[in-house]
C-alpha cells in the first residue's frame, strides 16, 4: 500500500498533533483585542519546521503526499460542517440574503482593496491574477484557462496562492480571533465572514471566533459552514463572470493613475 | 488516489482527530470514534456521487449535500448521526488538517523565496480584506433582517 511508504509524514502528523492538543489554547492580551492561539496553529507551524528543506527530516516527494492527503482531509470538514447545518436548514436559509450578499464582500474586500494596493506598489499585470479573488485552487484553474500560468496573471495568481498556503491560515486566524474579541461584530457576521471559501482558512478563523464566543459555538459553525459552502460552489462562478472582468476594467482605468508608468510591465514578482 | 488509500488515510486522520479530541475535549473515545466513522462514510458517500452524477460541480458540494441530509428533518437516522457526530469537536478536526498543511509547506518554500515582499503585502491585503468586507456586508444584512 502505498500509504504505507509516506509512514514518516504520518507519524509525524500523530505526534505533532497530540503535542499541540496538550499545549492547548493560549491567549495573549494585545491592545484592546485578543491574540488567540489554538493548536492548530502550532500545529502548521510545527508541521512547517519538520518540513523544513534544509533540516532534511522529510523529502519532496513526502510534501507532495502530506499535501495529497490535506486535500483529503479538507473534505472531514465539509462533513463536519454539513452534518451541524442539517438540523437546522430552516435557520440558514432564513439567513439566505445575508448569505448570497457574500460574494460581494469577497470581491470588495479583494478587489477593491487589494487591486489599488497592487498598484501603489508597482504591480503590472500581475495584480489582475492577484486580486480578482483570494486565488484558491478554483481560482488558479480560471486564470491559468484564459492566460496561461506563466503569463503575468499566472504569475500573480500562484504568488497569492503560494502565500495562502503557507501563512493564510495562521493570519487569518489570529485576525478573525482578535476582531472577535474586539467585539464590534455580531458572531454570525464574523462566522459568516470566516467562510472565505478555502477549507484551512475557514477552520483557522471559525476556530478562532468560536474559541472567543464559545456561546455561539453551534451558531458560528453553522454559517461559516454555509458561507463556505456559497462560496464554493457559487463563488467560481461570480469571480468568472464579475469580479474577473471588474478587475480588468478597474486595472485599465486605475493603473494609469495608480501604476509607475515607466514600468508598463510592472515590476518582477 | 486508489479508494482503499482513500479510507486507509481517512483511518489515520480518525486516529489523529480522535486522540487529539479526548486530550482536548470531555467527550469519551468511543462515541467520538463512532461519530468520526460515521462522518469517514458520509464523505466516502459524497466523494462516490461526485465522481459518479455527471454534473461538474464541485466534490464538496456533494458531500456537503450528503452531510446536510444525514442530520435533515427527512433522514430517519438524524438523531443519531447528530448525538455522535457532535462529539467530535470541529476544533480537533483542524489540527491534524493544518499539521498536513504545515508538512507540505517545505515544498513551496523555494518558489517564496523568489517572490518579491510587495506580492506577499498583496497577499495579505486581499485575505484581510476578504474577511473584513465579508464580515461588514453580514453584520449590515443581517442587522437589516433583523436577525441579530
Amino acid at each position: 500500500m502505498s500509504v504505507l511508504k509516506d509512514w514518516k509524514i504520518h507519524l509525524s502528523a500523530l505526534i505533532i498533533v497530540v503535542i499541540c492538543e496538550m499545549i492547548g489554547t493560549r491567549k495573549i492580551q494585545m491592545g484592546p483585542g485578543v491574540l488567540l492561539f489554538l493548536p492548530m496553529l502550532y500545529a502548521m507551524v510545527i508541521g512547517g519546521i519538520v518540513s523544513w528543506p534544509k533540516l532534511k527530516l522529510i523529502n519532496l516527494k513526502e510534501m507532495n503526499a502530506a499535501s495529497a492527503v490535506l486535500g483529503l482531509t479538507t473534505f472531514m470538514l465539509v462533513t463536519k460542517l454539513g452534518v451541524i447545518i442539517g438540523p437546522s436548514l430552516g435557520k440558514v436559509a432564513q439567513s439566505g440574503v445575508a448569505l448570497s450578499m457574500q460574494e460581494l464582500g469577497h470581491f470588495l474586500g479583494t478587489v477593491v482593496l487589494g487591486l489599488p494596493l497592487a498598484l501603489l506598489l508597482g504591480l503590472g499585470r500581475e495584480s489582475v491574477g492577484a486580486t480578482f479573488s483570494i486565488d484558491r485552487e478554483p481560482n488558479i484553474a480560471i486564470i491559468s484557462e484564459k492566460y496561461g500560468l506563466s503569463s503575468p496573471e499566472g504569475r500573480g495568481v500562484m504568488s497569492v496562492y503560494i502565500c495562502g498556503t503557507l501563512f493564510g491560515a495562521v493570519w487569518l486566524g489570529l485576525l478573525a480571533g482578535y476582531l472577535a474579541a474586539l467585539k464590534i461584530f455580531h458572531p454570525y457576521a464574523l462566522a459568516m465572514g470566516a467562510g472565505v471559501g478555502s477549507g484551512s482558512m475557514m477552520a483557522a478563523a471559525s476556530g478562532a471566533i468560536k474559541a472567543v464566543f464559545p456561546e455561539y459555538a453551534n451558531e458560528i459553525l453553522l454559517y461559516a459552514g454555509a458561507a463556505n459552502l456559497m462560496t464554493t460552489v457559487f463563488g467560481i462562478y461570480f469571480c468568472l463572470f464579475v469580479s474577473l472582468p471588474l478587475t480588468e476594467y478597474l486595472y485599465k482605468v486605475l493603473s494609469p493613475i495608480l501604476g509607475r508608468s515607466e514600468s508598463k510591465g510592472g515590476r518582477a514578482i | 488516489m486508489s479508494w482503499i488509500n482513500t479510507i486507509f488515510i481517512f483511518g489515520l486522520i480518525g486516529i489523529m482527530t480522535v486522540a487529539g479530541n479526548s486530550i482536548s475535549y470531555p467527550f469519551p473515545a468511543s462515541e467520538a470514534a463512532i461519530g468520526y466513522l460515521i462522518m469517514m462514510a458520509i464523505t466516502i458517500i459524497g466523494m462516490a456521487l461526485g465522481k459518479v452524477i455527471p454534473i461538474k460541480l464541485p466534490m464538496v458540494f456533494w458531500i456537503s449535500v450528503i452531510a446536510l441530509l444525514s442530520t435533515s428533518p427527512v433522514s430517519p437516522w438524524a438523531k443519531s448521526v447528530t448525538y455522535y457526530t457532535s462529539k467530535v469537536d470541529f476544533l480537533a478536526i483542524c489540527t491534524p488538517i493544518l499539521a498536513y498543511a504545515g508538512l507540505s509547506v517545505g515544498k513551496d518554500l523555494d518558489q517564496f523565496k523568489k517572490m518579491s515582499w510587495r506580492i506577499v503585502v498583496v497577499a495579505l491585503a486581499v485575505y484581510t480584506g476578504t474577511f473584513l468586507m465579508s464580515t461588514a456586508i453580514a453584520q449590515i444584512m443581517l442587522k437589516f433582517e433583523g436577525l441579530i
